[in-house]
């Protein structure tokens, strides 16, 4: 070990010796520099002058609420839902089937994989809990749901095309007769 | 024993501690990492879990963990600790009856823990999941262990402490103290018991704990360890005690401030966080000054990279350690850790500690004393080198993979979309599509343990061509009488040889930190304005508590919603410190493999969570969470409600007296209806005295028991 430049120190411990290097300078500015910013975010905080989290979290809110409304009535004013315009949409088998998918994957926990009915009501029988089983009356009700009896909102987890397909496939459904139907529940309306 | 300088004495080191240990070590290695290895097969195939309760996930994972931590880490640190303290020390350990008392006590801890966890026993505390008797075993064994280390130090031939003997110190002092703090729990029987610390205040102090589990159990124990095996395998000089001195006290004082790193976005005040961001930014040069220390130690002898696997793992373990402390810190800046919290970069996070640091520092100890202690040679050197490189795999892809995972996932919860709509609106996807590195993520492990059992080969054979023993004694000298210059007697040459100063003055370091933080908290509660104070659980729900716990739901769910837009948009409105005000224990999780629960009540019907509970599959196609079938079939521990609540209304919730006397009957009132409830929904008849009521009572009043204090926030519909 004789070529070492570095001092030892005259320390030794079951054959273990220490050299008196300095500590390494990019090791020690490193070490100041976060204590400076540490210091520096400290008073920022602690002076008041930084936003809460809450505080934070409005403001964002209120932006994305911003654009969200935007983007909105844009696509309101464009292609606004009427009976008619939901109708056509029976005849479009793509529409229809990317629905059924939609209702495999999302609604058949409590519709049941036939629409017999399950946690849910039956959706092909005549009877009905909200409205009258028209077009935009699904609609509604699938959009905003019914969070108290368990039925979620589906409108901020499903994109409006997705809504309206599932939508086109409950009614495409109309008529057919499941084998173990839940007890209807609700109004009976007839098939509009 | 008296002796000058230039007379020796020849004593004898107690070498068959240290190898009792070794064999702990290598024994509760294996139990730790192939409970690993089935925790990550579940997550990828749930059922894995053979649909056993023992071995259902949410009790699995506390027994890796506590494995991993407490017996494999533990065991190794005692090794270590015994034999190199007495080698620095050059003295005999203090007394070899409380050594055996240490080593066979901590093993019936082990043995406890293994039987208690999988049968649910658990206070929900990461880490500290055991019951209060064990708690109470572990303070007595730990007392022993400090008793026979600091009787050995006054028995020492040798003045001043090596820098290993620093850090010794400080893990033991240290961990008795968080230990004992966050143990403080009232027993409502002989293995169930309520933290004194609610809500908010348990958070802190498990944290502060959990973070310092780390810091203490992990980091200082084996920065010890390499300070001494690192040099002495290397047959070099330590690269400067200038560095050891200055990165000691800085990482001591610093690291207990930090633990609130974990709460970032929490109800915890924002001063605290503010906090626990800037203390672990700070420790980052502290942590690194060990990497240098151990690295820079190896200039001049990187020839022996190549040769001696020993150094080879050295070398990966201390890179390691640098690379989790730089991440550490980076974790903890608030946008990161908006980014990071709750999801598997955590894990990956941990496990380049784990796997990486302790596991690789374990092994190059291990593969250096296992020959030396047997007296012969490694049985064979290449497959300690195979060893090396599948485990280095290993550690790689398990790291990678679960970066890349938690990333992944994270950007996918934070998504939204120019509607102001969730991206990503449904749980499961976000799962789904982490799956494939699920399996790369137990493909590592494989790798990791089949190096491990290459090792366990390797060690037998080794151990079994050793000679027979004899004594061997060595020759020691004492510099205890000789004369010491004025300038060993000053500054911290001096301190060195003062034991109890230095003793305290580690006391004080991590005292500072602890009080600043822990106390305020203590009083946060008092402050909840009475208009949104909390209703307390009803008797049902309290059982449907202890439930949830029992079966470790939060190791996969959380239940604390951060005040970020996209947690707003998915979960609600952020969680307050009102709303877990009577939590004991809190329940916020530091994990989201599903989603956050705390405001899941009455998002759905009770039927659908009694489907959901005996097969999410049922309600939610490709769900990973682990059925839970036998919650129809174990019958409601009504009984100890009473004394339940007999408890929390002395700890301080707000239940009067006739509640608590008819807790248990109000809990059956309350568990027919529900049952009925379920029955008219279409659910098989009376449920009434089965667990599934109360806890789907349980979640069902989640989020449901306080006014909030800020007005819940409209999510931007736009219409
Ligand atoms: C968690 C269970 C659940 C899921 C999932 C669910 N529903 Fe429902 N649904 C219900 C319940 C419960 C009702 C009855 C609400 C009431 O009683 O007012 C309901 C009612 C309805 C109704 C009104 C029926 C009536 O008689 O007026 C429609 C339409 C409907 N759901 C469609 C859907 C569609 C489409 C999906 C999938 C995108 C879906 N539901 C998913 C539980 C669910
Ligand atoms: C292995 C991790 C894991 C464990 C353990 C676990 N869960 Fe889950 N949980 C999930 C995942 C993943 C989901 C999302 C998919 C689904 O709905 O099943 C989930 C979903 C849920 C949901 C529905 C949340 C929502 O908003 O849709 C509830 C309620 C729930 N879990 C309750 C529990 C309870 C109670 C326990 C303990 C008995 C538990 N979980 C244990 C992983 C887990």
């Amino acid at each position: 070990m004789s070529d070492e430049k570095e001092s030892l120190t005259d320390h030794e411990y079951d054959g273990i010796r220490e050299f008196d290097n300095p500590l390494p300078t990019w090791w020690l500015w490193t070490f100041l520099i976060t204590i400076g910013f540490s210091f520096i975010y400290f008073l920022h905080f602690f002076s008041g002058s930084a936003p809460t989290q809450i505080e934070e979290l409005n403001t964002s809110l209120s932006t994305i609420k911003k654009q969200a409304k935007a983007t909105n009535t844009k696509e309101k004013i464009n292609s606004p839902d009427t009976e008619e315009s939901m109708a056509q949409l029976l005849g479009q088998t793509t529409v229809v089937d990317l629905g059924r998918e939609i209702f495999k994957a999302r609604c058949v926990s409590c519709h049941g994989p036939e629409l017999q009915g399950l946690i849910g009501p039956n959706l092909v029988d005549e009877y009905w809990l909200h409205g009258q089983g028209r077009w935009l009356d699904i609609l509604t009700i699938v959009k905003a749901g019914v969070l108290e009896k368990g039925m979620p909102p589906w409108e901020a987890m499903l994109q409006a095309d997705e809504i309206r397909a599932v939508v086109a496939f409950i009614v495409s459904q109309k008529g057919t007769h499941p084998k173990n139907p839940k007890a209807p529940q609700g109004e009976k309306i007839g098939n509009p | 024993m008296k002796s000058n300088s230039l007379s020796y004495v020849e004593i004898e080191y107690d070498d068959q501690i240290v190898k009792m240990f070794i064999i702990a070590t290598m024994v509760f290695a294996g139990v730790a990492f192939f409970a690993g290895l089935l925790a990550a097969v579940q997550l990828a195939y749930w059922p894995a879990n053979m649909n056993l309760e023992w071995l259902s996930f949410g009790r699995l994972r506390p027994l890796h963990t506590n494995a991993a931590i407490f017996a494999f880490a533990g065991n190794a640190i005692f090794a270590g600790i015994y034999h190199s303290s007495q080698r620095l020390l050059k003295t005999r350990m203090f007394s070899d009856r409380l050594s055996r008392i240490h080593f066979w006590g901590w093993q019936l801890i082990i043995l406890a823990a293994a039987i208690t966890l999988p049968l649910g026993y658990s206070q929900s505390k990461e880490y500290a999941e055991l019951e209060w008797p064990i708690d109470i075993a572990i303070t007595v064994v730990w007392v022993i262990f400090a008793v026979n280390f600091f009787g050995t130090l006054a028995r020492r031939r040798e003045r001043h402490m090596y820098v290993a003997l620093w850090f010794y110190i400080a893990t033991i002092v240290t961990v008795a103290i968080l230990h004992v703090v966050n143990s403080i729990e009232i027993p409502v029987s002989w293995l169930k018991s309520y933290p004194v610390y609610a809500g908010i205040q348990d958070a802190l102090v498990q944290w502060w704990y959990g973070h310092n589990a780390v810091a203490f159990f992990l980091t200082t124990p084996f920065l010890g360890l390499m300070y001494y095996y690192l040099p002495k395998a290397a047959n070099r000089p330590v690269y400067s005690y200038r560095l050891s001195i200055i990165h000691f006290w800085a990482l001591v004082f610093i690291y207990i401030w930090a633990g609130p790193h974990h709460l970032l976005y929490t109800s915890l005040p924002d001063w605290a966080q503010t906090l626990g961001m800037i203390f672990s930014i700070m420790l980052w040069a502290p942590s690194w000054g060990g990497m240098i220390n151990g690295l820079l130690t190896l200039r001049g002898s990187w020839h022996l990279l190549r040769t001696d696997p020993v150094i080879k793992f050295f070398v990966a373990a201390v890179t390691f350690y640098g690379m989790a402390t730089f991440e550490g810190p980076l974790l903890s800046i608030k946008s990161v850790s908006a980014l990071g919290h709750y999801t598997d970069w955590i894990i990956g996070h941990v496990h380049g500690g784990a796997l990486g640091w302790n596991g690789f520092l374990t092994f190059a100890m291990l593969y250096y004393l296992v020959p030396r202690l047997w007296g012969t040679e490694l049985h064979s050197k290449k497959l300690a080198t195979f060893h090396f490189w599948v485990g280095f795999l290993g550690v790689l892809g398990y790291y990678l993979s679960m970066v890349v995972a938690g990333i992944t996932q994270g950007l996918m919860w934070l998504a939204i979309d120019g509607q102001g709509r969730l991206v990503y609106p449904d749980f499961i996807e976000t799962v789904v599509r982490i799956i494939p590195l699920y399996w790369v993520r137990a493909f590592s492990g494989g790798l990791f343990i089949l190096g491990f059992l290459t090792m366990l080969y390797n060690l037998i054979l080794t151990i079994r061509r050793a000679p027979k023993q004899q004594s061997r004694l060595v020759k020691v000298t004492s510099n205890m009488d000789t004369l010491l210059s004025s300038e060993e007697q000053k500054g911290h040459r001096g301190l060195e040889g003062l034991v109890p100063t230095f003793t305290v003055l580690t006391v004080l370091a991590v005292l500072a930190g602890s009080i600043i933080e822990i106390y305020p908290t203590l009083f946060l509660n008092n402050y909840v304005p009475k208009s949104s104070q909390l209703q307390p659980h009803t008797a049902l729900e309290l059982a449907g508590r202890d439930i949830y716990i029992r079966e470790g739901c939060y190791v996969c769910h959380s239940q604390q919603i951060r005040p970020l837009p996209a947690e707003v948009l998915r979960y609600g409105a952020p969680s307050t410190i009102a709303e877990s005000m009577y939590d004991r224990p809190f329940q916020w999780g530091s994990k989201r493999t599903g989603p956050d629960l705390a405001r899941i009540g009455k998002k759905y019907p009770d039927l659908w969570h009694l489907r959901h509970m005996l097969d999410p599959r049922e309600v939610t196609p490709n769900s990973i969470m682990p059925a839970y079938p036998w919650l129809l079939r174990k019958k409601t521990d009504f009984l100890s409600l009473r004394k339940k609540f007999s408890v929390l209304q002395n700890l301080g919730v707000p239940y009067s007296t006739e509640e608590v006397a008819n807790a248990d009957l109000q809990a059956v009132k309350d568990a027919k209806h529900l049952a009925k409830q379920l029955m008219d929904q279409g659910a098989p008849a009376d449920l009434t005295e089965y667990e599934i009521v109360p806890l789907i009572a349980y979640l069902q009043s989640l989020g449901q028991k306080s006014k909030l204090e800020i007005p819940p926030l409209e999510s931007p519909k736009g219409d």
